[in-house]
This record gives structure tokens, sequence and C-alpha cells, in this order.
């Protein structure tokens, strides 16, 4: 029995149309995903019927026979409270955080005019989701959640007052690989359990191809493609859908082989990182608890670990860019000074390119200024012209126009940010890169670009890179080595072909089983 | 937005530059006119209880007051925002010293503050200034603080530390401008502030010194006998609320764009 469908639906915002002739039906117990890069209208699409986006809903979308798109704001909110659940990305941004969890839960569960539950029953919802000590984290408030828990009860909220149709928008994005299974598990139990519909939205085709009995591709606000996902994914007919499924790197994707290492470049000794417990508590956390390591001359080494690992930290305290407590790093022979001595041509040896590209550079800044700002600093002696000229072939070599060096940060997409991030990184001519989750705030097509950059400056630059992410097939990609990182130790490193394919410690297995999907 | 900060515009113009135009100075006694009504003679407002012109004390009035809130705020401004940068950015130890300095400050009954300084060292508009200055500027140091701790943990702070940029570099290149727009939202919303105090101390009789006159002082006489001569209350009264409501509401405007 179909239980939501959607004809023709075209959605406009202050006259612009910028969804049209969107179709598609579900039935209980189903999920259809929502497949296109950010920009292509697949979250406008989920949201603007039930009245929870600006935007101006046209055509028909039926609930249970209702039409949505003529109904009134009151009638809407009637029908959200009482038949739809949502999931949105961000956990840590969707639970209030002066509510306790057993507030929030109750709250959502009485949305549709039932009475409220009893402290059973709330402790029940948590633990259908997969919490532990229920009936304690019902007084708990969202901060003392980790990221897979907020994700948990948002699930548990979402689905409180009995919902038919569940829309999740992303609900894994924000999470490491390992927890993404995790989530994805959680809500294929309930579809199968409660006869859930799910509409699942995603930039990342193969993330869903597990999960979903449908897939809608989207671009640009039109359907590319849809059917059954055997079909799309078995013999996709459109060229955009066959880049999507492309792009996500897989744990055995061919690649191209790696340039040669030479010798020992930069070695790490024993590194810790602690930092002071919050409040007047005493004593110190330890973020990275000896951590030793070293990278040859054009050799790419990974440092793989889950959230809250410790990996960044680490990667940032090498590089003299975060505190450090105890350690060393040598560079050819000879120790780098503390961060706070650091001198230009020690700088210009580790340049790094971060995971938010929007919030690596400056708001008030032109391209060309913060391309340059290593130069300045880093090569004073360079004539305006020379800087300049600089600016440019940097430009060049993350392939942008030379037109770019006018524009403001606010006017470039997600790709072109990370691009300028990364000509400011080379700008220097450095010797090392640090890559911090450089690729995974992005779509699966632009991340797929910038991790060919990546490749191909390794190859014609002899860099070498270290590369902190938790995606293993990412890592595989781009690294020779790989080093895995559990509660700021070290558990096991090797070369990443035999890490990935004969993984030793349980951290190691946990995330091979999550990039497999 | 626009529209209060027009408002304020043409009050501010109005003070500047009317008040030689007009047949009456301020602090001229008309000794034929006393609590004349507004549309007698050359007053078109007015007089006082003396046979003073009404418009050209209020306007004058009005000079006074917002010129003591401009520079009251400038100095809040500069204080604030060198003692939040500071904190903010030094961190540590230093950080937690100096904002238990503008807690203990902010504890003190600050009006007793402002009355004691003019109490010790004579009435003077200079002092008015400095004292409220003195005692705005700790919301600013805040704010400031809360801008640059947020600002610091940004990457593209941390890449300007890796580009080889020195601290000062990145102060004055970074972080500066972006927390500009927050601190200048707040400068408006501290001039409204001020104007109340500097109208609450000159109503008290230890603001700005007669013939000289303010928002303040002329509420005050005007409340003495708004029985028999209201208008000589609500003239000042009006430009004083008009004031306050329209600049709150361009500071409110400008603070939700750059902190919302």
């Amino acid at each position: 029995m179909t239980l939501y469908s959607v004809q023709g639906l075209g959605i406009s915002i202050g006259g612009t149309a910028l969804i049209t002739g969107v179709s598609f039906e579900i039935a209980a117990g189903q999920c259809v995903a929502l497949v296109g890069e950010s920009g292509s209208g697949k979250s406008l699409t989920c949201l603007t019927p039930f009245g929870l986006s600006p935007g101006i809903a046209s055509g028909s979308a039926r609930l249970l026979g209702e039409e949505l798109c003529a109904a009134d704001e009151r009638r809407l909110r009637k029908i959200r409270a009482r038949d739809i659940g949502f999931i949105f990305q961000q956990p840590l941004t969707s639970l209030t955080p002066h509510l306790s969890i057993g507030a929030q839960l109750a709250e959502a569960a009485s949305q549709s005019g039932t009475p409220k539950p009893s402290r059973r029953e709330l402790a029940a919802m948590l633990e259908r989701v997969g919490i532990a000590q229920a009936d304690e984290r019902l007084d708990a408030f969202p901060h003392r959640l980790s990221g897979g828990q907020r994700q948990r009860v948002m699930i548990a909220a979402a689905t409180a007052h009995g919902p038919k149709l569940l829309i999740a928008d992303e609900p894994t994005t924000a999470l490491d690989a390992s927890l993404r299974h995790e989530i994805m598990a959680l809500i294929d139990e309930m579809r199968v359990q409660h006869g859930l519909a799910v509409l699942l939205v995603s930039h990342d085709l193969a993330s869903v191809a597990a999960h979903a009995d449908h897939i809608i591709v989207m671009q640009n606000g039109r359907v590319v493609e849809s059917g059954p996902t055997e079909a799309i994914l078995g013999a996709p007919t459109q060229a955009y859908t066959k880049a999507l499924i492309a792009a996500a790197p897989h744990l055995d994707s061919p690649r191209a082989p790696l340039p040669e290492v030479g010798g020992t470049i930069l070695e790490a000794k024993d590194i810790r990182v602690t930092y002071p417990r919050a409040g007047w508590r005493r004593g110190v956390l330890t973020a990275v608890d000896g951590a030793t390591l070293s990278i040859g001359g054009g050799e790419a080494l990974a440092i793989v670990g889950e959230s809250g690992s410790g990996k960044s930290t680490l990667g940032r305290a090498i590089a003299r860019l975060g505190p450090m407590a105890s350690g060393q790093t040598i560079w050819r022979g000879a120790e780098l000074p503390t961060r706070a001595k650091m001198r230009s041509a020690d700088r210009r040896l580790i340049q790094p390119v971060f995971q938010d590209p929007l919030a690596s550079l400056d708001p008030l800044w032109r391209v060309a200024d913060i391309i340059a700002e290593p130069l300045r600093h880093l090569m004073p002696d360079l004539s305006r012209g020379e800087r300049d000229m600089r600016v440019a072939a940097a430009l060049e070599s993350v392939e942008l126009p030379a037109d770019f060096a006018s524009r403001t940060p606010r006017s470039l997409s997600g790709g072109q940010a990370q691009r300028v991030a990364i000509a400011r990184a080379l700008v220097a001519e450095p010797e090392m890169l640090l890559l911090d989750e450089a690729t995974s705030a992005l779509d699966v097509l632009v991340a797929a670009q910038i991790l060919a950059l990546f490749a191909r400056l390794q190859r014609e630059r002899r860099l070498s890179i270290l590369c902190i992410t938790h995606d293993l097939a990412l890592a595989r990609q781009l690294c020779h080595r790989v080093a895995v990182l559990d509660a700021g130790k070290i558990v096991e490193t090797g070369p990443s072909d035999e890490v990935i394919r004969t993984p030793q410690h349980p951290v190691t297995q946990r995330l091979v089983r999550a990039s497999r999907g | 937005m626009k529209a209060p900060l027009i408002i304020v515009g043409v009050i501010v113009a109005a003070a500047l530059l009317v008040p030689p135009l007009l047949p009456w100075g301020y602090d001229v006694i008309d000794w034929n006119a006393v609590r004349a009504e507004p549309l007698t003679g050359t007053h078109l407002l007015g007089t006082d209880n003396v046979g003073r012109d009404l418009l050209a004390r209020t306007l004058v009035g009005t000079r006074v007051t917002l010129g003591v809130a401009l520079a009251a705020a400038l100095v809040s401004l500069v204080i604030g925002v060198a003692w939040g940068a500071i904190a903010g950015w030094v961190g540590g130890k230093t950080d937690e010293l100096m904002m238990r300095i503008v807690d203990a400050l902010y504890a003190l009954p600050f009006m007793f503050v402002v009355i004691l300084l003019m109490v010790v060292f004579g009435r003077s508009i200079l002092l008015v200034f400095i004292g409220i200055g003195a005692v705005e500027w700790l919301t600013m140091a805040r704010v400031v603080r809360g801008q640059v701790l947020q600002l610091k943990q940004r990457p593209f702070i941390i890449a300007a530390e890796a580009a080889g940029a020195p601290a000062r570099a990145i102060m004055t290149g970074h972080l500066l401008p972006n927390v500009a727009g927050v601190a200048i939202a707040y400068l408006l919303l501290t001039v409204p502030q001020v104007v109340m105090v500097e109208s609450f101390l000159s109503f008290l009789g230890l603001g700005v010194q007669e013939p000289l006159t303010s928002l303040g002082i002329m509420i005050k006489e005007g409340a003495d006998d708004m029985d028999i001569a209201p208008f000589a209350l609500l003239l000042p009264g009006g430009i004083l609320v008009t004031l306050l409501v329209c600049l709150t509401l361009a500071g409110e405007k400008l603070r939700d764009r750059f902190a919302g």
C-alpha cells in the first residue's frame, strides 16, 4: 500500500523554480533514497511538502491519501506531529541543550496530543535505539552524550510518537565511518520492526546502497534517474549516476601506483598531549599518549582512527600547530623548536589543510591575499610582482581560473574554497602537507576531485603527506602506510594494503568493516 | 534598521545646525516671557521657568547629551576591545585573572562609583566622560573576549599561524577585523545606556553645570513644574525616548546580523 506519493512536485522560492517534476512513491516498510550533490534540491524536496522550508510547493504530495501541497500551516503541523518523524544531519544541534534527554523524549512522544509517557516507557524507547543504562541517561543532558548516542536519541525522539513516515536528512554524514554503519543498521531495524516508511536523503550513493529499496538521483532540481537499487547500481544509464558510483573510494577499488619513498625526513618521538580538566578539577586528560611515527621523503602516512581518538591533536602537535606536553619532532635529523619558537624556515616545511573549507578562509580577505599570506611571512624578500606570480601559479596548480584571485570566500563553493586552502598550503613550497580530514566535509564527487588533486600534487612535487582521516578507503588511495590510533595510542601500523587485508587490532577491524559498508 | 538611523540622523543634524539660526541663545533670558506657552512671540516652543527659549535649550541639551554619550562609548570601546581581545587571545591564567577583574567591577554599584568620583574630584564634563566610559566597557570586554575565543578555534587562524604570521599580525589582520562588526553593534547599544546614565546624573544635579544644559537637566526642571508647564517636560523627554528607542533598535539589528 502506498503511504506517501509525490507526483510532479515543483518547488519555488521567491518566484524562482528550484525543483521541477519530482515523482516517487513510498510504501509502508520501504526505504526510498534521494541522492545528489549539495544544491541539487534533495533536502528541499523532502521538507517543503511538510511546510519545513521557505519554498512554495506545487504539484501533488499525498500522505495516506491527504493532499499536503494545498494544506494550511495548522493542518500541516497536525500531520507532522502525528505521522512524520524527522532526523537531521547535526546530532549536536538537533537536540535542545538545556533539556534533559528524558524531557525531550517526553515532548516528542506527546506532540500529537497523547498523554505524557511514564518514565518506564521513556527508558524503553531509549533501550529500543540501543542506549545502555537507559534509565540513567534520561536525566543526562545532550552534551554528556557522544555524537553517535545523540543521533540514537534523535531517532528515538523521531519515532517516539509512532509516526508512519521517517524522513532522515543526511543522518550519518556528521558521524565517523563505524558509527555510520551502526546508525544505518538501527534505522533499518526500526523500518523492519515497526513497518516505518523511510525517506532517506544523502549525498553519498554508496552509503545508501545497502539500505534503500529504491534510489532517486537528483541534480540541479531535477530527477536524473530513478529505479530499484539493484538497477541503479548495476546498470546506471546516466553519466551523472555513473560518476556518483565511481566517486566513492572502495577498499578494493584500483589505485594508481604511489610514488617512491626516499629516506626518512620526519620522526615524531613519544608525542604526548594533555589537557587540563575542565573547571576546578585537578589532573589532566591525556589526548595523545606516547605516539611515535616516521615519514619518508615523498611518503604518505595515514593516521586513522574513530572520532575522539586524538588523531587531529597528534597531527597538530607534530606540525607545531597545537599544544604538546612532551616529545620530539625531528626533521632531517634536527629537532623542531616548540610552537612559540618556530621560525619562518621551520614553518615553511609543513603546511596544513583542514576539514571545513569555508572556516579555513578568513571571510574578510580576498582569495589573492589569503594565498599570499604564507609568502608575506615565510618569504618576506619577494617583491610584489614575484608574489603575484606565485599566487597565480598556485591558483593554476589547484586548477582554479586566474580571475578567482579577486573573489571573496563567501562566493566560493565548498570544493573551490578547499582548492584555495590547498593553494595557500602549497604556495610557499612546503615539503610536507598535513591533511586534517581534508575531504570529509565535501560532497562525494567534489571529494573525489580533491583526492585526485592531492594524488597529482604528490606525484609532481614529491610531497610527503600526513593524512588524518577516519576513512580507510580514502587512506588507501593516497597513503603508503597506515597508523591506527585508538584512545591516543598507536595500536597498529603497516603498509595500507596489508593493514586492510589482515587487520590485527579490534579497532582496525571495526574500521575495515565500516568501510566495506 | 534604516528608519531608526534616519530619525537619529535628523535629531543629530538639528542639534548641530539649528541653534545658531534661532533668534534666542540657549542661555539668554527673555524677561518678558517666563514660562511662555509654545508659539508665543518668537519662542516656537515656549520658555522655561526663567524665560530661556526651550527649543534652543533642548537642541543644545541634546548636543551635550549625545556628545557625552559618544565620547564615553568610544572610551568603553577602546578599553573593552583591548581588554577582551588580550584576555581571549592569551587565554589561560591571564584570561582568568582579567575576567575576574571584570566580574569584580561588575559587582560594584557603578552609579555609586561615578557619584563618588564626582564628589571627590568635583564636577566636570570631562569627569563625566571618564567616569561613565570606565564603567561601561565591561560588557564590551566580555563580548569581545567571547568572539575572540570562538575565532581562535577557527582553522583560518591556525592556518595563519602555519603561514608564519606573528601574533600581532594575526591580531590586527584576522581577529580584530572579524570582531569589528559585533563591537560596533555593541557600541550602538552602549550609547543609549550612557545617555541614560548621563541624564540620571544630571537629574541628580551631578552632571552638566548650568547654564549649559543636557536632556537630563531639562527633564528634571520640566518635572519640577510639570503641573503648570507640561510642555517643558514633554519635548526633552520625547527626544530622549526617541533617541533611546532608535539607537537600541539599530544596535540590536546590527548585533543580530553579526552575532546571530
